[in-house]
Parts: C-alpha cells; sequence; structure tokens
C-alpha cells in the first residue's frame, strides 16, 4: 500500500468515527443544556407567578402552559419536574412538555402550581442545532482531508522523484546520483545517506573495475618475460626431450596468455567500455573477414556459402564487431568436421550462421556460459564473448541444432522501444 | 644500430637487451620515465622501445617528448594493455608501431627491422642472404638473379625467416607472425607446413639451396648450411 494511501485511509476512518461520535455527544450536549435552560426558565416563571399571586390573589389558568389550583391542605408531594405527554387540542396529537408541579402556601392559601412549557420547539432545536454541529464538522474535516492530501502530495513529490531517481542508478554510467533537494529535513537526511552511500558504492565499483583491468595487465608482463626465457632457452641446440617439453610450456603460457585476455575482454565489454562508433554494413564485414580466414578455411578443407541477400546494418563499436565475427567463425571453423561447410545467411533483420560437426551435449542455455566447452582444446571463452557482445548492444543471439550447428544473431525488440 | 629501450621490468628490459646484443645492435636502457627522458633528451637513437605503463609516468607523454625534440628515431610502443584507444592514440603521436605483451623476440625483431626499413636508416631495402635476394620495396625476390613468384604468404615467410636467421621458431611464432590477428583461435599449426613446402620447392626450382631445418617437427631454423 502506498504511504498515502495509508494514511488516506487512517484519516477517513478516524473522519467517520469524529464525525459520528462528535454528532452524538453534540446531541446530547445540547440537550442537556437546553432541558436546563427551561427549567431555568420554568423556575423563573414560578417565581414572578408567586409574586403576582401575592399581589393580585387571583389568577387564571392558561392551559397546558399553567395551572393553579386552590387546595384544601397540602399533599405532601415533593415540588419536581416532569416529562409529561399533552394532547395538542389544534392538531389532536401528543406533544411532550416539561412541568414542573409544587404545593406552596401563598399567603393563606394553599395552591398547587403546575408550569409547563412545551419542549417539542427545544427538541427541533436540538436535532437542528445539532445537524448544524454534524455540516460543520463534516466541512471542517473534509477540507482539511483535502488540503493535507494536496499538501502531502506536495511535500511526497520530491521524495517520488528521488527515489525514481535511485531506481533508475547504473553504476557504471553514472558517477553521482542526482537528488532533488527538498527542505524537509528527514527526506534530506535520507539523501545524504543515500548520496554517501552510493559515492562509497560507485568508488569500490571503479576500484573494482580497475583492479580487474590492472590484474589482467600486470599478469602480461611476467608472462612475457616467462615466454622471452623459454623462447631463448630455445635457440640453445637443446635435445629433443627438453625442446619438446620447452614448447609445451610456451604453449601453456601462451594459452594462459589468450585466456587472460579473453577475460580482460569480457569485463571490458561488461564496462562498457567500447562505445558505438559506426554503422557496420554485415555484407562488407563478412566479405573481409572470410578474406582474412581463407586460410583458415583452407587447412579444414571447409566450404564456405555465403548468402547475401539483403544487408543488415548495425550500430555498433567497430572493434567489437570484429571480434563477434571472429569468435563465431572461429567457432564455426574449430567445431567443424574435416571438408565440412559453414554455411552463412544475412538478411535485413538478422544474421545466420551453421557448421557441420559433431554432436554436442550444449544447448541454448548452456553454449554462451564461460568455460562450457564444445572440445578440451577450446577455452570456452569465444562463445561467451559473443553473447556478452550481443547483450550489450541490443542483439539476441540463439543456438540450434538440426543437422548443423547454427547461431542466430537478431536485433532485439527492445531497441526500437528504447531508441 | 642504437636502441633505447624503455621498460619498468628489469627481466623483460634484460632480456629484450641481450637478445638485440646478439642481433648487433648497441642498446641503451631505461627503466623508468625520468631515466629516458634524460636518455632522450642526450643521446640519438635509432629505434625507441617504449613500454607505456611506467612507475613515474606515462609512456605516451614520451612521445610527446620525442615529437617536441624533433626525434627522429623509429618508435615501436610494447605495451600490457591490448587497447584499441591506446594504440590509435600511441600512432597519432607518432609512433611506428605497437606491440602487445607477451610477444616473441623474433617478432620484435621482425617489427625493428620494418621500421627501419621504412624509415631508411640503416635498414637497406634490400636483404641478401648467399644467393638468395629479397627486395623490400618491391616485395620481389630472386634467387641467383632470377624472380621467383611468390604468394604474399610464401613472401612473408621468406622475409620472417630471413630476419630471424640462425633462430629457432615455433610454428606458433610463425603462424603468429602472419595470420596475427585470427590465429588465436586456431589450435592446430600444421597449416604452416604446407606453405613451407611449396616455399621449399620454388626455391629449390631455380637452384637454390633448402636453408630450412625442421627441428623435432615442431620448429623451423633458417641458417646456413
Amino acid at each position: 500500500m502506498k504511504f498515502l494511501t495509508k494514511i488516506n485511509r487512517n484519516y477517513l476512518v478516524l473522519f467517520t468515527a469524529i464525525l459520528f461520535i462528535s454528532s452524538v455527544a453534540g446531541y446530547f450536549i445540547l440537550r442537556h443544556v437546553i432541558v436546563n435552560a427551561t427549567r431555568e426558565s420554568l423556575l423563573e416563571k414560578k417565581r414572578m407567578l408567586i409574586e403576582q399571586i401575592r399581589e393580585i390573589g387571583e389568577i387564571s389558568n392558561l392551559y397546558p402552559l399553567l395551572e393553579v389550583q386552590k387546595l384544601d391542605r397540602l399533599s405532601g408531594r415533593e415540588p419536581g419536574f416532569s416529562l409529561i405527554l399533552i394532547n395538542n387540542m389544534t392538531e389532536d396529537e401528543l406533544e411532550p412538555y416539561i412541568e414542573y408541579s409544587e404545593e406552596l402556601k401563598i399567603g393563606d392559601s394553599l395552591y398547587s402550581l403546575k408550569l409547563r412549557q412545551s419542549s417539542f420547539e427545544s427538541e427541533d432545536l436540538i436535532i437542528i442545532l445539532s445537524l448544524s454541529l454534524f455540516t460543520i464538522i463534516f466541512f471542517s474535516l473534509g477540507i482539511s482531508f483535502f488540503i493535507s492530501r494536496r499538501m502531502n502530495r506536495t511535500i511526497w513529490t520530491d521524495f517520488e522523484r528521488n527515489l525514481e531517481t535511485i531506481e533508475h542508478f547504473n553504476f557504471s554510467k553514472d558517477k553521482k546520483i542526482p537528488l532533488v533537494h527538498t527542505d524537509i529535513e528527514e527526506f534530506d537526511r535520507l539523501n545524504r545517506v543515500i548520496e554517501n552511500l552510493t559515492e562509497k558504492l560507485s568508488a569500490d565499483y571503479l576500484s573494482l573495475k580497475e583492479f580487474t583491468e590492472n590484474a589482467s595487465h600486470e599478469i602480461q608482463t611476467p608472462l612475457s618475460v616467462a615466454l622471452l626465457q623459454l623462447d631463448e632457452a630455445l635457440q640453445n641446440n637443446l635435445n629433443e626431450e627438453v625442446f619438446k617439453k620447452t614448447i609445451t610450456a610456451i604453449k601453456a603460457l601462451k594459452r594462459l596468455s589468450s585466456l587472460n585476455q579473453s577475460l580482460l575482454l569480457l569485463a571490458k565489454i561488461e564496462n562498457k567500455q567500447f562505445n558505438v562508433d559506426a554503422e557496420v554494413s554485415m555484407n562488407d564485414l563478412i566479405k573481409r573477414k572470410i578474406k582474412e580466414f581463407e586460410t583458415l578455411f583452407e587447412i579444414k578443407k571447409l566450404h564456405v556459402e555465403v548468402t547475401y541477400d539483403q544487408d543488415f546494418m548495425l550500430k555498433i563499436n567497430t572493434q567489437l564487431a570484429d571480434i563477434l565475427l571472429n569468435n563465431l567463425l572461429s567457432n564455426a571453423i574449430n567445431h567443424n568436421l574435416e571438408g565440412g561447410t559453414i554455411h552463412l545467411d544475412i538478411n535485413p533483420d538478422g544474421l545466420k550462421i551453421c557448421n557441420t560437426g559433431n554432436p554436442n551435449t550444449l544447448t541454448n542455455d548452456t553454449v554462451f556460459n564461460r568455460f562450457s566447452k564444445g572440445n578440451s582444446k577450446s577455452y570456452g571463452l569465444g562463445l561467451a564473448i559473443v553473447k556478452k557482445i550481443c547483450d550489450t548492444n541490443y542483439l539476441d543471439i540463439k543456438y540450434e541444432k538440426n543437422d548443423m550447428h547454427c547461431f542466430t544473431i537478431t536485433k532485439n525488440s527492445q531497441m526500437s522501444s528504447e531508441k | 644500430m642504437k636502441v633505447l629501450v624503455i621498460e619498468d621490468e628489469v627481466d623483460l628490459l634484460i632480456s629484450i637487451s641481450n637478445y638485440l646484443g646478439k642481433e648487433n645492435y648497441i642498446c641503451e636502457l631505461a627503466d623508468n620515465y625520468r631515466k629516458a627522458w634524460e636518455k632522450l633528451s642526450i643521446y640519438e637513437y635509432d629505434i625507441i622501445l617504449l613500454d607505456i605503463t611506467l612507475p613515474d609516468g606515462n609512456g605516451l607523454e614520451l612521445m610527446k617528448t620525442i615529437k617536441q625534440f624533433q626525434i627522429k628515431a623509429g618508435v615501436i610502443i610494447i605495451s600490457a594493455k591490448n587497447s584499441l584507444d591506446d594504440k590509435i592514440h600511441g600512432l597519432d603521436l607518432g609512433a611506428d608501431d605497437y606491440m602487445t605483451k607477451p610477444f616473441q623476440l623474433s617478432e620484435l625483431n621482425s617489427r625493428i627491422k620494418a621500421v627501419l626499413r621504412r624509415r631508411h636508416f640503416g635498414g637497406t631495402a634490400v636483404i641478401t642472404f648467399n644467393e638468395l635476394s629479397i627486395d623490400t620495396n618491391g616485395r620481389r625476390v630472386t634467387v641467383k638473379g632470377e624472380e621467383i613468384n611468390l604468394t604474399p604468404r610464401e613472401y612473408d615467410l621468406l622475409l620472417f625467416f630471413l630476419i630471424n636467421k640462425n633462430r629457432v621458431l615455433t610454428k606458433e611464432v610463425i603462424a603468429e607472425h602472419l595470420w596475427a590477428d585470427q590465429i588465436e583461435m586456431v589450435d592446430n599449426f600444421d597449416f604452416i607446413y604446407t606453405h613451407l613446402n611449396n616455399l621449399r620447392r620454388k626455391i629449390k626450382t631455380l637452384g637454390g639451396v633448402d636453408y630450412i631445418k625442421t627441428i623435432y617437427g615442431m620448429g623451423y631454423k633458417f641458417s646456413d648450411l
């Protein structure tokens, strides 16, 4: 649940409760006040009545508001208020009255006084007052609800915007996280914490990146030394056994070196250190590559067929495009059979490269994994690099095998939506 | 021929200078930026081998110094970074070639010779060895004065052998020299044999001697009989 929804919901519950309680309480308080006032006024009237009786000695009844009766003797009833119903003569229905009755001696005579006041109007008054109270509370709560909602929204806008910035933050692209200053201490405190954290993480990320690169570079130098020494050793009229051992050592070191370079290349692609710098025509590139690879095709007596339909244009870093095709072609050569076939198909939507070869256990999910090898001589990195290049350049790559092993590269549908 | 080797890794520095000494170069060494700068400002060299990552400075900065002093030496950058940006930058600054570590000494020699030939200091355009003669300008090879028709690969192969005569060259080294970019992915270098045999055959047809010795089936050596 969103923070604002939560607040609004709580607010509404509270709002209903306050409205209900205050209306009911208002009704009873008003009622109490009005009944009291009525009683006061009845007592006041009684006082005036007694005075009048004393002066004039006689008073006429005014039913139902005033009843004065002469008594022979006191019945001993206590004076007091009561609520009675009296039939209204004009409308012929029962109306509520508050009655004050008292028996008392005025001068020499005994009287029974009954003073009444209709509570019918005051009942109306109470209801009207309660209703207006209800309305006032309702509107003031309602207005304050909407104002606070609006205010909340403006207050939280900056927060929401910052939240969005954080969501879209990318360590490899952005150096600093651009958070909006909010004027609210708590939010700004949060911003500061996040800014410090990301700065630290960015620094760590950068140093890790640099570490990978530096480590790879540093590995090359001792490898160079070892290789140069072994190469020098080869020049010394060695016997066959030592010669072969030295060559085996050189080969192993070479392997280590190119493995290291492949890993470095993967890291660099991952770190997006290759910028798109050209729109490459696959037709042209493949023509060039096939020429370069001619010798290698010849060695295995491979038959290469290329279908140039329409050109496949690709916005990519030229170096990466080169590596992409190098690796795909090398893969097609190395895993091919002697006298086998390589088939290349270029169309506007993509590129397909198929080669004959021995069956393997690799699938579309595993073939691109690092160090997953079709044969023991490869590093298992060539296709991982291909995949990484595809991933970083909005390309999809798929591996299928039927009678041939096929790799299909197509433009990713995401690309069109992003651009 | 004077060479200045600028390289901070002492073992590498010694290996290179030993080798270049044997190849009759006069070698001077600098293992940091400051020393290199001093030597560059005092002496003249024909070739400078320059490592980019030095403990007290960047080799590319030295390239600027070389340009500023109008030093005429040929420069070959040797870098552990196989970075295209560095390569382009280095070549832009006037370097003649760019090599990535690890490299083979025979390859280094071949590159130095190529730079010397291009720059015409001391490197003659024609390389002769007994009855063989290679005109590097026209990429023409003659045996006893008669021209033989070689494919570009065969020509490169012969040139590489001549420059690195008396040196054992493994099949990998040869393959790397001839097919630098693609070779990394190849696991069998036996195809060298085909090219080599064609070369031998063509030379022998014109009465030339086969100077290429096979060593234990794994390497080759070009040497006088």
